[in-house]
């Protein structure tokens, strides 16, 4: 079973250079502690639900860019199911570049651990059932995980991938960064500099 | 005399289509039927716009945001007691991160009310986004009809100048 900073270490991989919205604290420290603080990532600190809604309206305000891009989201399993009306508006929708990776550890880590209902909830079944190009379950192992990845950044979308996890919780640091400086970092860089490109900008 | 439902409702498009959306998000309301009649069905359905309805306020909140990120301009519209399903939404990631966003509410309760039970939020719209200090507008029977239009637009400019969300309460019902 893949670590969750396993997992998303090879999201930033097949993703180096794509808009990628991250959710909640825990897994934004530990992105960060495994690739470090990148222009491309949206960090949203503690928007508990919104990540998918936040990325399909990304999707949608970037789709016929001629780069190609991908908008991936990166969602917990508790976080998708707080949101989960998202996933009808998505199919409704059918962003063909957006991707949404749900790492499924089955409880709510930053909380203490407490299980959410994903377990019982067949998340594949219900994004085909909305509508969604396609999704799958991902067996937790490198190789499968990353032959996912390629196959969802090579695929129209809308493209779901489950992704179970383990529930170790590294030690990492609290990000303590103003939400406005997030904000500003991501949109310079989608609109200035965009895919390709993820140097951070000059400080202002 | 008060404007008609239908020159309020008309004054709310001109208003809208001044913005020239290029998307336009909407929730359900029988006082919005003229409004999104035009954007569903009627001249507003352009090839260019994507118009299309969310189910619940939050997420449209951040629909709105991540379109914003992107610089699109979009509109949500939706009825007044929706307000408290979007607040968590707006004060945890547009509202701390600065991101203009504009939607038009829809007032209920009040006199000319016909549900019985609505009042129970409606009626606490602005105490409800003034607690949360979320910059809102009032266009209602005190407002000329003809000051509607430029207030609409000038409530999307401002949430651009100033970073933030804001909301334009329009009354349709006649108070």
């Amino acid at each position: 079973m893949l670590s969750r900073p396993e997992a998303l270490e090879l999201i930033d991989a097949a993703f180096a250079a794509q808009p990628l919205v991250l959710t909640l604290g825990g897994t934004i420290r530990e992105m960060l502690a495994v690739v470090g603080r990148k222009p491309n990532h949206l960090y949203s600190l503690d928007a508990m639900g919104q990540p998918l809604a936040i990325g399909l309206g990304l999707a949608l305000g970037m789709e016929g860019r001629a780069r190609g891009e991908r908008v991936v989201v990166v969602e917990g399993d508790g976080s998708l199911l707080m949101g989960f009306s998202a996933l009808s508006t998505v199919g409704h929708l059918r962003p063909r570049n957006l991707v949404a990776v749900v790492l499924d550890n089955g409880v709510y880590l930053a909380t203490g651990g407490q299980p959410t209902a994903a377990a019982s909830v067949n998340l594949v079944g219900v994004a085909r059932a909305c509508g969604w190009a396609d999704a799958r379950v991902v067996a937790s192992e490198v190789e499968a995980v990353r032959e996912a990845l390629q196959w969802a950044s090579a695929t129209d979308g809308p493209i779901l991938l489950r992704v179970p996890v383990g529930t170790e919780q590294p030690t990492t640091d609290f990000f303590l960064e103003d939400p406005v400086v997030l904000a500003r970092e991501f949109g310079d860089w989608l609109q200035n500099t965009g895919a390709g490109d993820t140097k951070r900008p000059a400080a202002r | 005399m008060s404007a008609s439902f239908e020159q309020r409702s008309q004054a709310v498009i001109d208003g809208v289509e001044a913005i020239d959306p290029e998307f336009v998000l909407h929730l359900p309301s029988s006082t919005l039927k003229l409004v999104l009649g035009h954007f569903l069905d009627g001249p507003g359905a352009r090839p260019d716009r994507r118009i299309f309805p969310i189910p619940r306020e939050e997420e449209g909140i951040s629909i709105l945001s991540g379109l914003g990120l992107a610089g699109r301009r979009a509109v949500m519209i939706f009825q007044d007691n929706g307000i408290g399903n979007m607040l968590t939404a707006l004060l945890t990631f547009p509202q701390p991160y600065h991101l203009p966003l504009f939607g038009i509410i829809t007032r209920r309760g009040g006199l000319g009310e016909y549900n019985s039970m609505i009042h129970t939020i409606s009626e606490r719209s602005e105490a409800l986004l003034t607690a949360a200090d979320v910059r809102w507008f009032q266009l209602d029977a005190r407002t000329p009809i003809e000051d509607w239009s430029a207030t609409i637009q000038r409530g999307y400019a401002y949430a651009h100048t100033t970073h933030r969300p804001v909301f334009v309460l329009v009354n349709l019902m006649g108070g």
